[in-house]
């Protein structure tokens, strides 16, 4: 698999190689380049398999931060024009909650029955969502404030307002381009192959104490050195509520967010059977250790999962089983709601929030492919995150498992800085299916419970009047 | 997302856009984006099933109606951006300084008029009032008491006794509902 993923890389840069040998200016510049990408791959190593120790990461991180706030400044002189005028406008205080979960009507009038005027706030509420839905902003890239010199919308516009930035635009292009995708991408591939090759090694070992500690040694070095060639700068806190044992459930952004947990605890994943690059890494991990990998589209496998979940989640040798429930990636701004499968387990869940700095980097996959996807990351400059330990909590006696999963969410919601939004995720496809007619037809009738509430009680004070 | 929204959208194109709306250049390349974002097709125009793809907007009781308000300027159940950008200015708040024919009073007020007159006789019948009362109530009040309602509001709004609301005795209707704050969203820059 690496051998033709190799190959797919190497045959442009033939074709590169041949191209630019071609030019003259390329005679001068190679040594230089070659050079510069050497000590580029010595630094990543370094880095990427020690540099947890050093604090290394972090000092670069700091070293861009510098470049944003240069690049904020610059931008900021031409925006405030703009700005003046019209905030106060539209005043939301009566305004019309679209929500699923608890919809809201425009409080009652005092002057009686229906009037023309009452329909006007959910007809500014709809056209409010044709222009802007929280559902649809959550499934696309996150917007920033400040530029951060990748952004492949608005280029054109900043680059034209200050002939600095766009200086600092094409030395940012060409760095990253030239000197840390090619590094990375060679990294990656290594990192992986150790991985896969010390993960069937431990395999071989028979069951034993001793094997489950190696394996946690082992899994946690390897992945940190896989997230060391993506330049993942992590920051953990609250490290005594790590998971020891038990479910751990998280906010899910892309796919990487279990490669970013697993280079502080080891942890035992579900997920669903997938081929290809992905595939093989899950078969690499489940040598070495329990994982539950699981078919999606099989339904009687649903129940199948819980009962092996409970088993491994009730088993205080086997380490935490790492649970996504909200069941789709999002953007990192907001959490749908979590799926209560894992929360009707008895035992103790662990909650944790993972928050992405999307300055440096954007993990989000939103590209068409997924090699799309890879190489954005790896020409990124960094990918930067913040993940928070939760104290562990339990089901009450007389919580329900939708309510339990509901606290959970609020809480990550509350520590990691999002927006709650009561849908579903399944909202962002299967727009077809019969389940989402039947709760479409059930969220709009509770719109309509709403309004016709404010209207009868309405009719009630009339006709006292009367 | 991307590149390709901001290159199909020509300089001249947001100069007229702005001059027939109102909306400021930096707006309309948002509006645009979202365009695209809402075309999942591809087509360069939105239809009815791009529009209640939006979640909030297919739970909307009015949600059709809306869609409904947007398809009919167009001939061919299509909407393009020239379309849709016009349908939204009728909610572009009003600015003192400027006088623009889309988002004034009067054209706030001739597009919700349009809302519950579906047929285009410039007229508000008793049918049509219910339809719309049946849209926000679902199943939740009775037909015969939906039936008082409705008369009930065409009573105190008619002037001329032809049980019927013309779009005059609409607009003094609404003579003291503030329709600039109630009828305005926030456009981002």
């Amino acid at each position: 698999m690496e051998l033709s993923l190799l190959n797919m890389l190497w045959s442009p840069v033939e074709e590169a190689a041949a191209f630019l040998n071609s030019l003259e200016v390329w005679e001068a510049v190679r040594p230089f380049v070659l050079w510069g990408q050497l000590m580029v791959f010595v630094c990543f190593l370094l880095v990427a398999t020690i540099g947890r120790r050093l604090k290394l990461r972090r000092k670069y991180v700091e070293l861009l931060d510098g470049v944003f706030n240069f690049a904020a400044f610059k931008l900021a002189d031409d925006t405030d024009e703009e700005e003046e005028e019209d905030e106060a406008a539209t005043s939301s205080d009566e305004e019309v909650v679209i929500c699923p979960e608890s919809p809201r009507a425009v409080p009652a009038s005092h002057e009686g029955s229906f009037r023309f005027e009452d329909p006007l706030p959910y007809l500014a509420a709809g056209m409010r969502a044709v222009v802007s839905d929280c559902v649809t902003k959550s499934f696309t890239s996150a917007e920033l404030r400040t530029w951060n010199m990748l952004s492949r919308t608005k280029r054109q516009r900043y680059l034209r307002k200050s002939p600095s930035l766009t200086v600092f635009w094409a030395v940012g292009f060409v760095l990253r381009w030239v000197f840390l995708m090619p590094v990375r991408v060679l990294l990656l591939v290594i990192s992986l192959t150790t991985l896969i090759v010390l993960c069937a090694a431990v395999g071989l070992l028979p069951s034993s104490a001793f094997k489950r500690r190696l394996n946690k040694r082992v899994v946690m070095w390897c992945f940190d050195f896989v997230a060391g060639s993506l330049s993942i700068v992590a920051r953990f806190h609250n490290p005594e509520n790590r998971p020891t044992h038990g479910i751990a459930v998280a906010n899910h952004t892309s796919p990487i967010d279990s490669m970013v947990l697993a280079t502080d605890q080891c942890f035992d994943m579900v997920g669903q059977k997938t081929r290809g690059l992905l595939g093989l890494f899950m078969g690499a991990l489940s040598r070495s250790s329990y994982h539950i990998w699981f078919e999606r589209s099989e339904s009687k496998e649903r129940s199948k999962v819980i009962q092996v979940i409970q088993e491994h989640a009730q088993d205080p040798e086997k380490p935490p089983i790492l649970i996504f429930p909200e069941g789709i990636c999002l953007n990192n701004t907001a959490v749908v709601q979590f799926k209560k499968g894992a929360f009707e387990v008895d035992s103790d869940i662990y909650p944790i929030a993972i928050r992405f700095d999307l300055r440096y980097g954007d993990p989000y996959w939103y590209q068409n492919t997924f090699t799309g996807y890879v190489f954005s990351m790896m020409t990124s400059w960094a990918i930067v995150c913040d993940v928070w330990y939760l104290p562990p909590t339990r089901r009450g006696p007389n919580e329900s498992a939708a309510a339990f999963a509901s606290r959970v969410k609020s809480q990550i919601a509350h520590r990691g800085g999002f927006v709650q939004l009561a849908w579903d995720g399944f909202v962002k496809f299967g727009q077809q299916s019969e389940a989402w007619q039947r709760k479409r037809g059930e969220w709009r009738q509770r719109q309509q419970d709403a309004f016709a509430r404010r209207l009868s009680s309405n009719e009630a004070e009339e006709r006292k009047r009367e | 997302m991307g590149n390709k929204s901001s290159l199909m959208l020509q300089e001249q194109d947001i100069r007229d856009i702005q001059a027939e709306t109102g909306f400021l250049p930096s707006q309309i390349e948002r509006l645009y984006s979202r365009f695209t974002s809402l075309d999942k097709g591809d087509s360069g125009t939105l239809s009815r099933e791009d529009f209640l793809r939006i979640p909030e907007l297919a739970i909307n009781p009015l949600g059709d109606r809306i869609v409904h308000a947007f398809f009919k300027e167009s001939e061919d159940d299509h909407v393009n951006f020239r379309q849709f950008v016009r349908v939204l200015a009728h909610f572009r708040p009003i600015k003192k300084a400027q006088d623009n024919k889309l988002n004034a009073r009067e054209e706030k007020l001739r597009f919700a008029f349009k809302m519950y007159d579906l047929d285009d006789d410039e007229r508000i019948s008793r049918e049509e009032l219910l339809a719309v009362l049946h849209m926000m109530v679902g199943e939740n009040i009775s037909d015969d008491q939906l039936n008082s309602i409705a008369e009930r509001t065409i009573l105190e709004a008619d002037r001329d006794g032809d049980q019927m609301i013309s779009f005059e005795e609409f607009c003094s209707a609404l003579e003291r509902t503030d329709v600039e704050q109630k009828m305005s969203i926030k456009f981002l820059k």
